[in-house]
């Protein structure tokens, strides 16, 4: 049952979260329990190349799994195999404990997908909740009342009359987003689910997906954006030619560096290639230096001894720095390296 | 699986109803044939004069009219998976707790009832015109037994269709030439003749139109002969074929998003 939460977004009074007040489905279970198994997957659409090359891993129930991978590294192909709308050429592949190329409806009653394509019934946005709602056989009472809750909760009330197809693109978003909580599930599949939405949405989106995921839900999740994988996902796979280059907790990606940090910098004026090439002979065998034009790129796990090395050098060759950024390495640089050099991340920024 | 099947059908076929169709589609669904039967009902009165075995020709045409609805019925599924398919609820659905085989039952039973529901509309405006309308039992029951038939009939090849064609233009273009051929290559408007040409009718002669017509008309007019009956079952034998082609295509057709 939905009921009206305490949240407050950004601090503002006005914004509040409906949240369930019951797990959605089965969810409460052991978070240990494999969701989701995949075993050396492999699928080809056309007998020459493979979207799926080898996939092998498990989502634990109650967790957020991120699939990140740029456009065409096999991340729809995986969502669709995992919610049976096709089937691997080879390999094993087990949702909530069922083979996906025998149990596709036992399965499919249970789970949640919002596709990155729009797909709406023609008609106005209320009657897009009352139809789906009916369609998985919730009881119309509660239906109504879900309908109203997710209409509020996803600041649908103005568009509620208009046709689904006379929105915008971000109010569609909510709305096909919105209209997936209309039934329970075990685990739900989003495929970018946040393209489209301004900020605050945005976040009371991911923020709602965490309240669900707090209560048990499990939630597969593809997007492009790293800021929010890293927010929203507990355990994250880079996918790119369809394997997967590495799968791990999104601390423990972030880790693969052994603490290392970056610096950007670029040089204003003065010999940049000499300088660079005596900053690299400086730094020694440890940090690994990128040069592009004026620019660099260092990876070091000592950022101050590079910070010195870079003062002493500009100043022994008069060289003016136009730029100097020391930062953390966040989970864009892991995807980055990580498809830049095949899942090795011991390789240059 | 029946038990489970049937519920999942039922809410597929009241999804159908409520969100596919719009009053200006109902309109024109039902009342193009309502026309065909007015205008050409009296249009073509004075030349048809003593055609349809003795009766007046809206007698005659009012059965065909009624059966020219299981085509339009046909119509109303092909489009709806084409609608599904553009508005992206065909995959969405389908990652919903149904199976293909329940969304083309849905589509297909859905087909049925606006067939039904169109046919009975007819005989509504055939009492409006004529007076009188055939009430015995088992007549009404022939009609719309053999209304039932010919509307999965049509709605299968439409979904055939659907599922082969790659383009909604060009399943549209492919409608309009198959109702124009199906309609006026039967019994619905005029006779079988012997000054057809012989393509003519060889055409009228495959067309499942023409059973359904002729059997409709026989129930209507109370002038069933053993040929009708003889065309029924060879109308069920086409319909298994066409439903088994109908649901094979779909079930391979790749209907995932991309």
């Amino acid at each position: 049952m939905l009921t009206r939460g305490e949240h407050r977004l950004f601090g503002r009074p006005d914004v509040s979260f409906l949240v369930l007040d019951a797990p959605l489905g089965s969810g409460s279970g052991d978070r240990s329990e494999a969701v989701i198994t995949a075993e050396n997957l492999r699928h080809t659409y056309d007998r020459r190349h493979f979207a799926l090359d080898g996939v092998s891993f498990t989502v634990r129930r109650g967790e957020v799994f991120g699939l990140l991978g740029r456009n065409g590294a096999g991340k729809s192909t995986l969502i669709k195999a995992m919610t049976t709308l096709i089937q691997p050429t080879s390999g094993t592949l087990r949702v909530l404990g069922m083979d996906t190329a025998r149990d596709g409806q036992r399965i499919r009653s249970r789970i949640g997908v919002v596709q990155q394509e729009e797909s709406f019934d023609f008609t106005t946005v209320e009657k897009n909740f009352s139809v789906y709602g009916m369609l998985w056989g919730v009881p119309k009472a509660e239906r109504d009342h879900r309908r109203e809750l997710l209409i509020e909760k996803f600041g649908l009330a103005e568009i509620r009359k208009r046709r689904a197809f006379d929105i915008s693109g971000g109010q569609k978003r909510r709305v096909q987003v919105a209209r997936e909580f209309m039934h329970e599930m075990d685990v739900l599949f989003l495929d970018e689910p946040t393209v489209g939405l301004d900020v605050i949405m945005r976040r009371t989106l991911l923020d709602s997906i965490r309240e669900e995921v707090r209560r048990g839900l499990t939630v597969v999740f593809t997007t492009h954006n790293l800021e929010e994988a890293d927010y929203l996902c507990d355990r994250a796979a880079v996918i790119d030619e369809g394997k997967i280059l590495q799968l791990d907790s999104i601390e423990n990606l972030k880790r693969l560096y052994g603490g290392k940090k970056t610096i950007d910098l670029t040089v204003a004026n003065g010999d940049a290639p000499r300088f660079y090439s005596a900053l690299t002979e400086r730094l020694g065998v440890g940090p690994t230096v990128t040069v592009q034009g004026s620019s660099a790129v260092i990876l070091t796990d000592d950022p101050k001894e590079a910070l010195s090395r870079i003062a002493e050098l500009s100043q022994s060759l008069g060289v003016q720095l136009d730029w100097l950024n020391v930062r953390k390495n966040t989970l864009e640089d892991v995807f980055l390296r990580s498809v830049r050099h095949g899942g090795d991340p011991h390789g240059p920024p | 699986m029946i038990p489970t099947a049937l519920p999942n059908i039922l809410r597929l076929v009241y999804r159908n109803l409520l969100v596919n169709t719009d009053p200006g589609s109902l309109i024109i669904l039902i009342g193009l044939p309502g026309m065909y039967l007015v205008f050409f009902g009296y249009g073509f009165q004075s030349v048809a004069a003593g055609g349809g075995g003795g009766s007046s020709y809206l007698t005659y045409l009012t059965p065909g009219i009624m059966s020219f609805q299981v085509v339009m019925a046909g119509t109303v599924g092909g489009s709806m998976l084409w609608a599904d398919r553009r508005w992206g609820m065909l995959s969405q659905l389908l990652t919903g707790p149904f199976t293909r085989l329940q969304y083309l039952l849905g589509i297909m039973l859905t087909s049925m009832l606006f067939g039904l529901g169109g046919s009975v509309v007819m005989l509504g405006v055939a009492y409006a015109l004529l007076g009188s309308i055939p009430t015995q039992p088992v007549a009404l029951a022939i009609i719309f037994a053999t209304i039932t038939v010919g509307s999965i009939l049509f709605g299968s090849l439409m979904l055939f269709i659907a599922a082969l064609v790659k383009s909604n233009t060009a399943y549209n273009s492919i409608q309009i030439l198959l109702i124009f051929v199906v309609n006026f290559a039967s019994t619905v408007f005029y006779p079988l003749s012997s000054g057809l040409p012989v393509v003519l009718k060889v055409l009228f002669y495959v067309n499942p139109l023409t059973y359904v017509s002729d059997a409709v008309r026989g129930a209507y007019t109370s002038t069933l002969t053993s040929t009708d009956v003889y065309q029924v079952l060879l109308l069920l034998a086409e319909m298994a074929v066409i439903l088994f082609l109908a649901v094979r295509a779909y079930l391979r057709s790749d209907v995932s998003y991309e």
